[in-house]
């Protein structure tokens, strides 16, 4: 049936939900394009053929094509638009380096525009603040204070902080650091957030 | 060197810098612990904390930091040996030590630049005085000027001179040794006896109490700190009781508010109260009659190993008018005519019993509907936390645990704080909350299951105590009783730990006096080993003083081990903090007693 691929497409990316970016789906693209082709071609020469010898009947093929072909063309411009809004929410989540196998999953395209948005977004937060710039990707619900209590998860060695201190980042053991030093390798799971 | 004034000279030298904080592990470091951290968050002072189980882990500790960190605080540790000696520190590393081991090493004392000690210095302390201990080098430098100048006068007068400086030489030689054994012998009398001053975690509330910060969660801590002290008897009833009247003078400034019907707190805030309850242990979240099996004052006068001891608990029991099936199910769900007048009708029984200090004045905490505990079942807890014998878990492990068992609120995971990042749009509200109840595990499930292990502990050491009493396993050596606990002895792991064993050293002795005829025997001292690790064939051996009513509770078995290793060049690990507890091999077990058998008789 017609429009099958891509929606398979659309499913593909709705069950990755939580933003993660699955791999890009070349193959399926391709085929969507691939009937989109021939859809068209038959459209063309139905139209050429409705034309020249006025058969009527042809009409109504011709509309379900062309309204097949509006449908593959939504279903695709709306899984390239979810990725990039996706691969967005990456550069908030993740900094402006992201991990390899993210990037292993994005394609040649999504990678050039994901460097031109970090462009676009790093000379805006430049643009703030005076002449300093201001980074909004931090801090991303306000914070209650400016320190905060972490222990330690695992051994992570000596992590240094904006005056040059080193500390020992020993398994178990509590510090009382800076907010945004922390953020970092709390998400990434070396650092615990301690309430109390 | 003492601090007169805890704000000036330690709190506001540490405002603008970096602190290593090391804890010992018992529960009133941990207190302690946790109102400095208090304070700390208050005022934004950042800080490292590292626990420290032994005298090897501080020097590790200390060697990790020393670079980066100029300040070191030392809960519970540090005080009772020559820490300079011991670290090797460099000029400007500053060590403030607030620790309850007394007697306090007396470089640590006179040491004016490196050393501060957080301790009053009235806390019973007897210091030696300056000039008794220490001399100074310039007299010696100058005799021998005089000398080298007398011996160039000429010839004649010289005979006379030099017999003069000769004489003049002897006479001080003659001092000097004197000295030096007056010296030896002050030295000896003050470390001779090792005991315990005002917990830690009072002097940091007081430091608290001083900036105006105090909070009733301090007040709560300081509160647990002194009963520890009390539950593990390292404290005098004297002393135990005016630092109760202390705390009640704060409990009742934080208690004064025009509370009536109409102003009230909300029932969530938490209210500590002063309570002159009874001395069964947990007893609120236990069943009565579990709880006076288990208690060691109610098992040790009623001599429950006995089977008349049992007839007896029966008769008690009846005395008061209760029946067995309410008393033997969980305390909350016994009726309510039974619980109201609770308390007076078992000490009007126990009297007739012969116990007349049933009731023991403390405090106890409530907040929300469910929760309210008293200050020796927090210290219960959070010691058999502490101590768990779990495969897996460290002892930092367990000392979070611990730590964390004494907050009050709900721990918030660092998986919902990463979960909350990668959310994106669009995502369902429900399964988002879901997500964040579900992570959550709150601080107080923690010390319910904390108490849940503290029964456990219990049951096993009045179980040990029972069966040692019975099968006369306590010996007497002479000088000290003696008793051994093998290593097929049901949950012998748990005793492992050292302030499980000391536990089960007083109970037993309590016991054994209770038990015993012999008069000379009950005033004997208790040294216990147990089993600490089987692979490497270790055992841990504690000594405890005489169990008396007015005990001083100093403890001279620091130095007897000491000697007693010396002499016999056992393979000890004298790495607790309280020096009466020690590592030792299996094999030189013997030969390590019967010097110590020789040494005390």
């Amino acid at each position: 049936m017609f429009c099958e691929k891509a929606i398979e497409l659309i499913r593909e990316l709705h069950r990755m939900s939580d933003g993660q970016l699955p791999a890009f789906n070349e193959d399926g693209l391709r085929q969507v394009l691939q009937e989109m082709e021939a859809l068209y071609e038959q459209n063309q020469s139905d139209v050429n053929e409705a034309k020249s010898e006025g058969r009527a009947k042809l009409i109504p093929s011709i509309k379900l094509r062309h309204c097949c072909l509006l449908r593959n063309q939504r279903c695709v411009t709306a899984y390239l638009y979810d990725r990039l809004l996706r691969i967005r929410a990456l550069r908030w989540e993740y900094g402006s380096v992201l991990p390899a196998n993210v990037r292993f999953h994005m394609c040649a395209e999504e990678l050039q525009w994901f460097s031109q948005y970090k462009k676009s977004l790093a000379s805006f937060m430049r643009s703030l603040g005076g002449n300093e710039g201001l980074d909004i990707t931090q801090d991303m619900k306000p914070p209650k204070s400016l320190y905060i209590e972490v222990r330690c998860l695992k051994d992570h060695g000596e992590f240094e902080i904006d005056d040059g201190t080193v500390i020992l980042l020993k398994k178990n053991s509590q510090h009382f650091l800076p907010r945004w030093k922390c953020e970092q390798l709390i998400r990434q799971g070396v650092l615990e957030h301690v309430v109390s | 060197m003492f601090i007169a004034d805890i704000r000036k000279d330690f709190y506001e030298v540490v405002a603008n810098q970096r602190v290593v904080l090391l804890v010992a592990p018992d529960i009133d470091a941990l207190c302690a612990c946790k109102i400095l951290q208090a304070l700390f968050h208050c005022d934004q002072i950042q800080y490292t904390l590292v626990p420290v189980t032994g005298w090897q882990e501080l020097g590790t500790a200390f060697l990790e930091h020393k670079e980066q960190f100029r300040y070191f605080v030392l809960i519970n540790c540090g005080a009772n040996v020559d820490l300079l000696e011991m670290l090797q520190p460099d000029d400007d590393s500053i060590f403030f030590i607030c620790d309850t081991h007394r007697p306090v090493d007396v470089v640590n004392v006179y040491n004016d630049t490196q050393i501060k000690l957080l301790i009053k210095q009235d806390d019973d302390l007897s210091v030696p005085s300056y000039d008794d201990i220490f001399r100074d080098e310039d007299e010696e430098g100058e005799d021998s000027g005089n000398e080298s100048d007398e011996g160039s006068e000429p010839s004649g007068k010289r005979r006379r001179f030099d017999e003069g400086a000769v004489e003049r030489r002897i006479e001080r030689q003659r001092a000097k040794r004197e000295w030096e054994a007056r010296r030896r012998e002050i030295l000896f009398d003050y470390e001779q006896y090792e005991y315990h001053g005002t917990s830690a975690a009072m002097m940091f509330f007081e430091l608290a109490w001083v900036l105006t910060k105090d909070t009733k969660d301090m007040l709560w801590w300081a509160i647990i700190g002194l009963t520890d002290q009390w539950v593990h008897d390292k404290i005098t009833n004297m002393k135990y009781v005016t630092d109760i009247a202390t705390m009640q003078r704060h409990v009742s400034r934080h208690n004064h508010r025009n509370e009536d019907e109409e102003n009230s707190l909300s029932i969530d805030c938490m209210r500590i109260s002063f309570e002159y309850d009874l001395r069964l242990t947990l007893y609120q979240h236990w069943s009565l009659y579990e709880s006076i099996y288990n208690s060691c004052y109610t098992s040790c006068s009623f001599k429950l190993w006995t089977l008349n001891g049992q007839k007896k608990l029966q008769e008690f029991l009846a005395d008061m008018g209760l029946p067995l099936k309410q008393v033997r199910q969980k305390f909350n769900s016994m009726d309510m005519s039974i619980k109201e007048n609770l308390r007076d009708v078992i000490e009007e029984s126990s009297n007739k019993y012969g116990m007349k200090d049933i009731r023991i004045q403390t405090f106890g905490v409530h907040f929300g509907f469910k929760n309210r505990f008293l200050a020796s079942d927090m210290v219960h807890a959070t010691a058999a936390l502490l101590e768990s014998a779990e495969k897996d878990d460290s002892e930092t492990d367990n000392f979070i645990k611990a730590l964390d068992a004494l907050s009050r609120c709900a721990k918030e995971t660092k998986f919902t704080l990463q979960r909350l990042n990668l959310l994106t749009f669009p995502l369902k509200m429900s399964s988002f909350f879901f997500l964040l109840f579900s992570l959550c595990r709150s601080n107080i499930d923690r010390l319910h299951s904390g108490i849940a292990l503290a029964k456990k502990k219990l049951i096993a050491i009045q179980q040990t105590v029972a069966s040692c009493i019975c099968t006369n396993l306590i010996l007497s050596q002479g000088p000290f009783l003696y008793c051994y606990l093998m290593e097929g002895t049901p949950d012998v792991k748990l005793f492992s730990k050292p302030m499980a064993l000391t536990l089960l050293c007083k109970y037993l002795l309590k016991a054994f006096v209770h038990s015993t005829r012999n008069k000379r025997c009950k005033l004997l001292p208790l040294v216990m080993a147990a089993p600490k690790d089987v692979e490497k064939g270790t055992v841990i051996v504690v000594g405890i003083p005489p169990e008396s009513e007015t005990s001083d509770k100093k403890n001279f078995f620091g130095r007897a081990f000491e000697k007693a290793a010396e002499s016999t060049s056992s393979r000890t690990l004298h790495d607790h903090f309280d020096t009466s507890i020690i590592e030792l091999k299996t094999e030189d077990r013997s030969k390590f007693l019967d010097a110590l058998i020789t040494l005390l008789s």
